[in-house]
């Protein structure tokens, strides 16, 4: 029997079984359903057209390796096979984290810029994660990712279509989220994942495609071999400043059209160099996931929330007056920590990550009896260190408060020091 | 108001997928009921499929041919939108009369003006017997439509006194005309092939060689393994079964 019912029991190779509770969930490949293991609710991913040995000999590796990271929801066993059919057990995904997919179809929207920016760097963190292992992706798309939308935390699913570098697994992911060379029916590697990672990245900030625009708008049947044009050898990036033949579409393309202005230039220059002719067809040169997380910790930095109006807002601090990109009203940048080149602005709610755990560090308010006095909230697990102007050593414990004056040196840790400017 | 708030939908391409179904007298009594309680059933999954993919959207034609050929709805609807009327059998089959009609609505003065674009379309063609009129006529002005060119093809055979000649002529090969042979088999198979049609036609194509038409074929090929009285056309052994249409 291909699909499983109720009741049903699966064995597997460590020995022991799993009992099918429900069906969760069906797609191209298979049905994922609710199994009881040994009194633990986990999920089980049961192939309807099973691929040959080799990819069940792959997975059973994955299984022995163990996942890269704590983002991967990674195959955890591995059933025998029964006529053919078999299938892998891994951990159930919480309820509050949702398909890339609703995130593209405006089902879900991200709380925050600031839980935006953690997905991303989760999601370059994964990539990293995975490549260091010597994997690489074979089958990427916004099915793989599921993001909690109001701190952008993310799990990386769909981990069968893994393999050791160089190796193709058989099951080839969408057009739209491959490199070209892929495309071209090259075999997937950490360069290609490059590539993707990069449409990812853009996708999520800008909810749009990078290479969707007036070109591609303009043809009425994207049939395959249009696919592999728009996609592969003649993609055009929305944006490029040298080719304008792909401008995203006023009333189309909507959502680019409103972020593309509002986001650091830093950024913008980036995918324009990511997506630039060149890069599409020298893979090698592709930026790899250490340098964008180090990008987006310098847009994280220029993130702050605007005092006027509350909402978030990046600040170009190189431009003679910051204005918030939602009211218009000039924010200040007089007060901000200096931590070696950078520069982060203080303003009330906003939140400062000083390491690079993707976990913020310290929290900016308004001091309740002078609203004009801002503090600065330990919410790291560590105590910090300052040292006053006068010299006068004092610890700010998880939790606890300093205030913002000119001249404090704080420790955040021995490798992370700051001094405040007010 | 943050700007993450305003955030839209990524435009969708439209994938459309056509129910040719034969309504010709032969197909009177349990196979066109069959037909109409599976495709009831399988609208809910194809808006399932619709609603939860950032590729495109799912929409839905039928068109039914006998003494004619009708459309069920004079433009293409989304699957939550479309409201299944049971067809019921009677006439002729007038297969070449239908293929001239799609023909005239793949384009994009017909049903395909989709303003954020279009994947090619999925076509699903039903069928107990064979052609009554002129279908070579129809069949060529097919031919030279490039939507047709490239649609996902599929044809299902219903019994042992369908035309497998004619249904892969319409659908191009041998491999994509799949016989049945009990009420069952019947309903399954319109299941499965409307839902992998629509699952692969509505996806971004792969990036490797096999076209969508491969893939559907392999995976309808896959799925009718465990579906008793249905056999891909290739392997034309009917003898083994008796059909069973009571
Ligand atoms: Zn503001």
């Amino acid at each position: 029997m291909i699909e499983l019912k109720p009741g049903s029991k699966v064995d597997l190779t460590i020995g022991g079984q799993a009992t099918v509770i429900k069906e969760l969930g069906r797609g191209g490949q298979g049905i994922v359903y609710l199994v009881d293991l040994c009194g633990q609710k986990m999920a089980l991913k049961w192939y309807l057209n099973p691929l040959g040995d080799k990819f069940y000999k792959n997975l059973e590796k994955n299984i022995q390796s163990g996942a890269p990271s704590d983002a991967f929801i990674w195959p955890e066993y591995l059933t025998l096979k029964t006529k053919g059919y078999y299938g892998y057990i891994m951990k159930l995904r919480p309820a509050n984290y949702f398909e890339f997919g609703n995130f593209l179809l405006a089902k879900k929207n991200f709380k925050s810029f600031d839980a935006m920016l953690a997905a991303a760097m989760k999601i370059c963190d994964g990539f990293m994660m995975l490549h260091r292992f010597g994997f690489s992706y074979q089958d990427l798309n916004d099915g793989n990712f599921f993001i909690d939308p109001s701190t952008g935390d993310v799990l990386i699913c769909d981990n069968d279509n893994v393999m050791p570098q160089g190796e193709k697994s058989g099951i080839m992911g969408k057009a739209r989220y491959m490199a070209p060379e892929v495309v071209a029916g090259g075999i997937p590697d950490k360069y290609s994942d490059r590539f993707s990672l990069s449409v990812i990245l853009f996708m999520l900030f800008f909810a749009n495609h990078p290479f969707e625009g007036a070109k591609v708008v303009a043809c009425p049947c994207m049939t395959e071999s249009y696919e592999k044009k728009f996609y592969g050898s003649e993609a055009v990036f929305i944006y490029n400043p040298n080719d304008k033949s792909n401008l995203p579409v006023r009333g189309v393309h909507q959502n680019v059209i409103r972020r593309w202005p509002v986001f650091p230039a830093i950024l913008k220059d980036n995918f324009i160099q990511q997506f630039s002719q060149e890069k599409l067809k020298n893979p090698t040169t592709r930026m790899i996931e250490q340098e964008w997380q180090k990008l987006i910790a310098k847009v994280r930095d220029s993130l702050v929330v605007c005092p006027s109006c509350g909402e978030e807002t990046f600040l170009d601090t190189t431009s003679d007056e910051c204005k918030c990109m939602n009211c218009g009203k000039v924010v200040s940048i007089d007060r901000y920590i200096k931590i070696g080149s950078r520069s982060l602005i203080l303003t009330p709610n906003t939140k400062l990550y000083i390491d690079n755990d993707n976990v913020a560090d310290a929290l900016v308010v308004s001091n309740p009896q002078d609203p004009s006095m801002l503090l600065i909230q330990n919410i790291s697990g560590q105590k910090w260190t300052a040292e006053t102007p006068s010299g006068k050593i004092k610890e700010i414990e998880p939790k606890g408060f300093m205030p913002v004056k000119t001249g404090i040196k704080i420790s955040f840790s021995n490798i992370s020091k700051g001094e405040i400017i007010a | 108001m943050s700007l993450l708030d305003e955030v839209v939908s990524v435009p969708r391409r439209t994938m459309t997928l056509f129910f040719m179904i034969d309504t010709s007298g032969s197909m009177m009594g349990n196979k066109i009921g069959a037909v109409n309680d599976a495709v009831v059933n399988v609208l809910p999954m194809l808006d399932e499929i619709s609603e939860t993919n950032p590729d495109a959207e799912i929409k839905v034609a039928a068109l039914e041919f006998s003494n004619g050929a009708s459309w069920l709805y004079s433009e293409p609807k989304l699957a939550s939108e479309f409201v299944w009327q049971d067809v019921t059998a009677g006439g002729l089959t007038s297969l070449g009369e239908a293929c001239s009609e799609l023909n005239t609505k793949l384009s994009r003065s017909g049903f395909m003006q989709a303003a954020s674009g279009s994947f090619a379309p999925a076509i699903i063609l039903l069928s107990d017997g064979g052609p009554t009129d002129d279908y070579k006529t129809g069949i060529s002005k097919l031919k030279n439509n490039n939507w047709f060119k490239a649609a996902i093809k599929v044809a299902i055979a219903i019994g042992d006194d369908a035309d497998l000649k004619v249904l892969e002529e319409f659908t191009g090969s041998n491999e994509a005309v799949f016989t049945v042979h009990n009420i069952d088999a019947l309903k399954q198979i319109i299941r499965v092939v409307a839902v992998t049609s629509s699952q692969i036609g509505s996806k971004s194509s792969s990036a490797g060689d096999a076209t969508k038409q491969d893939q559907v074929v392999e995976e309808v090929k896959a799925q009718i393994e465990n579906i008793d009285g249905a056999e891909a056309a290739t392997q034309v052994d009917s003898s083994s079964y008796s059909d069973d249409w009571d």
